[in-house]
């Protein structure tokens, strides 16, 4: 306990700084911007703005991105409340009894519940990274090439289990991804992969490229090809935004358990925020005493869900600070940053680089507050821009998805690159291929490789190093289970109904 | 269990099963895991103590190539829900659909081949131009209003609040 106020300690003295407090703000902002406004992702908004934290501290930096991830979580709900659309696919779920909430004249109690189960769930999420980050950490630190190769596939391997979909396609595009990584100059021979002899890619693929391409190009062109959604926003004038005793004795049990289930999938590797809202709404559902009021403007159907997101969002940062290991696609992205800023992730950035760990655990409740303060009184603002046509907005992003790729490599290469990339990710989103895991894939791919090819040589090329080392073998078992149990066909429907429910 | 032959008259059921997602993603993974292998063919696999350049790559190629044989005969033995037949609306049009993938694709590759040199604020108007006709909902006088605000925004972001070297006109 006493470490754990004075590492929280270390941390509140980083971040709050006045420039600490001003990138966490601007992350929070630009997070509730993207997450109000359908169509752009807390993906390919990192994506974009990496550049941008080049110049900064890499304290900093990392603040700003993951106020932008956490911000979209708050943002999402509002959109989906006021207009039927999710901002945001983590909720999704907040659309069905939030806008109805909407439509039944709630409209403001429904918001205030989304951002109070949030910022709820966020200060339980903050307060278990500090609690179980140390320790995890220790575990990692023991952690030999054979360990990190098995976790590692464990980690892909949880996210295919995890992930929407057909699994056979979900593993094609962790290989996808993991090939995709290997594209520039061999590490340790020093010779070209699938260069095809341009010099610009013997550095490899730049990580951001792929993501702005996929993610972001991408969602545009499949966003222009579904036509144009009619919106109707629900909101001439929102005035009373405290709910009502009775809603705040159905919401805040819901919210409780939001948080719990929410803070658990979060940690898993392939979990974060989408999953845990879908996870929390099916659980009211089954919970409730009365289950036919859910889509009719179920208040437990917001607070729920919306206290999951957040809480898985928060907890999904615990594999990645501890062990350098991504559970989602934003995660990879994260990773992404810290190497551009020469961080090595893994299990020594906490004790070699303290002030960055805490000072990035404590802004992440500094930003929650900040969540709330931007969201509730300033719930107009964010209305008003609900209002801008895509027409527009898709030309806007496109232009920053542009520059950003062009700023990140300074090359032209890289921007038409990204536009190639912008077409495949078309491509799956039509053929229903989740990108997500192939980011998953690019960034494992390399350090996979490198473990591997050291645990042979630790070995003598012998593969039973794996079986020889309990914590390794204890890992790859626990993948080869999780790979059985998805192949059953009545464990598969069942998950399948699961992502179908609401 | 019907006799009256494929679900359309005019589609030869083969096709048909061209237009099935698993179908069609089964045979990508196979043509990218064969380009692969293909591209790959001359590097030094080694051996399992010393990996050489080419071992990870092939394994994986080959795992890419499995995997997608799976897809694809899932896709060919997939029983499909007998369709209703329904109305070809503009929604169906997969021309229409090329529409955004082409506009959008083409407006990237002119403003990165024009930037260099021509300037930030003309590949703006280029790709704002080529992007427009990614949908027919954009008014000409709207695309003009889009590309001067989006100019002075990127500007107001980019170069003056951020300074990046990137020039805003032609060097001529």
């Amino acid at each position: 306990m006493e470490h754990f106020l004075a590492n929280l300690g270390t941390g509140f003295a980083v971040a709050l700084t006045p420039a600490n407090l001003g990138f966490a703000l601007t992350g929070a902002l630009i997070g509730t911007l993207i997450g109000v406004l359908p169509g752009i992702g807390p993906i390919a908004t990192i994506a974009m703005l990496l550049p941008l934290t080049f110049h900064l501290e890499p304290v900093s930096g990392l603040i700003m991105l993951a106020g932008i991830f956490y911000g979209a979580q708050y943002g999402g709900s509002t959109s989906a409340i006021l207009v039927n659309l999710p901002g945001e696919t983590s909720s999704v779920v907040t659309c069905i009894d939030g806008h109805q909430m909407a439509r039944n004249g709630r409209a403001g109690a429904a918001l205030a519940t989304a951002a109070l189960a949030s910022f709820f769930a966020g200060t339980v999420a903050t307060a278990m990274i500090a609690m179980l980050a140390p320790p995890l950490a220790l575990v990692g630190q023991s952690f030999g090439a054979p360990e990190y190769f098995a976790l590692m596939l464990l980690g892909l391997i949880a996210a295919v289990v995890l992930a929407h979909g057909s699994v056979v396609k979900a593993i094609a595009m962790i290989v996808l991804g993991l090939l995709l990584g290997l594209v520039g100059t061999d590490g340790q021979t020093a010779a070209q992969r699938f260069t095809f002899d341009f010099v610009k890619l013997s550095d490899g693929i730049e990580f951001s490229v792929l993501a702005i391409g996929v993610f972001g190009v991408g969602e545009i062109i499949a966003n222009l090809t579904r036509g144009g959604q009619s919106r109707s926003l629900l909101a001439k004038r929102i005035t009373r935004l405290m709910p009502t005793r009775d809603e705040i004795s159905l919401a805040w049990p819901a919210a409780l358990r939001g948080t719990a289930l929410g803070a658990l999938l979060g940690v898993l590797p392939g979990g974060g925020a989408t999953l845990s809202s879908f996870g929390a709404y099916v659980m009211e559902k089954k919970v409730a005493r009365d289950p036919s009021r859910f889509g009719k403007g179920a208040i437990e159907g917001v607070a729920g869900p919306e206290a999951a997101n957040n809480a898985g969002a928060q907890t999904s940062f615990i594999p990645m600070l501890t062990l350098g290991l991504p559970g989602n696609a934003v995660m990879a992205l994260m990773i992404g940053a810290m190497m551009i800023h020469g961080i090595q992730p893994g299990p020594q950035v906490m004790t070699e680089r303290p002030t960055l760990f805490w000072g990035m655990v404590a802004s992440m409740w500094i930003g929650n507050l900040m969540l709330l303060v931007i969201n509730l009184p300033l719930i107009g603002i964010w209305v008003q821009l609900l209002k801008v046509p895509y027409r527009f907005l898709y030309l806007a992003v496109l232009l920053f998805c542009a520059i950003g790729v062009y700023t990140i490599s300074n090359s032209t290469f890289a921007v038409i690159l990204a536009a190639m990339f912008g077409v495949l990710g078309y491509i799956f989103v039509r053929l229903d291929c989740e990108p997500a895991p192939m980011i998953l894939g690019f960034v494992l791919g390399p350090l996979m490789e490198d473990n591997l090819r050291r645990a042979m040589r630790i070995s003598g090329g012998d593969p039973m190093i794996f079986v020889n080392r309990p914590i390794a073998l204890g890992l790859l078992i626990a993948a080869a289970i999780l790979l059985v149990i998805v192949a059953l066909p009545s464990i598969r429907s069942g998950r399948e109904r699961a992502f179908q429910e609401g | 269990m019907t006799t009256d032959g494929p679900p359309s008259a005019q589609e030869h059921p083969l096709l048909h099963m061209f237009r099935r997602k698993n179908v069609l993603s089964g045979l990508m993974f196979i043509a990218i895991a064969a380009f692969g292998l293909w591209v790959s063919r001359n590097y030094p696999i080694g051996t399992t103590l010393r990996m050489g350049t080419g071992y990870v790559p092939r394994l994986l190629c080959w795992l890419l190539m499995g995997l997608g044989a799976i897809v694809l005969v899932q896709g060919v033995l997939e029983t499909e829900p007998p369709r209703p037949p329904r109305e070809r609306s503009p929604d169906d049009d997969e021309l229409a659909k090329l529409r955004p993938v082409v506009a959008v694709t083409v407006s990237l590759i002119a403003f990165a081949l024009a930037l260099e040199t021509l300037g930030l604020v003309l590949s703006i108007l280029v790709l704002v131009a080529i992007a427009r006709f990614a949908t027919r909902e954009l008014k000409a006088s709207e695309t003009l209003a889009a590309a001067v605000g989006l100019s002075v925004l990127t500007w107001a972001i980019f170069i003056a609040g951020l300074g990046l070297p990137i020039p805003l006109w032609p060097d001529w």
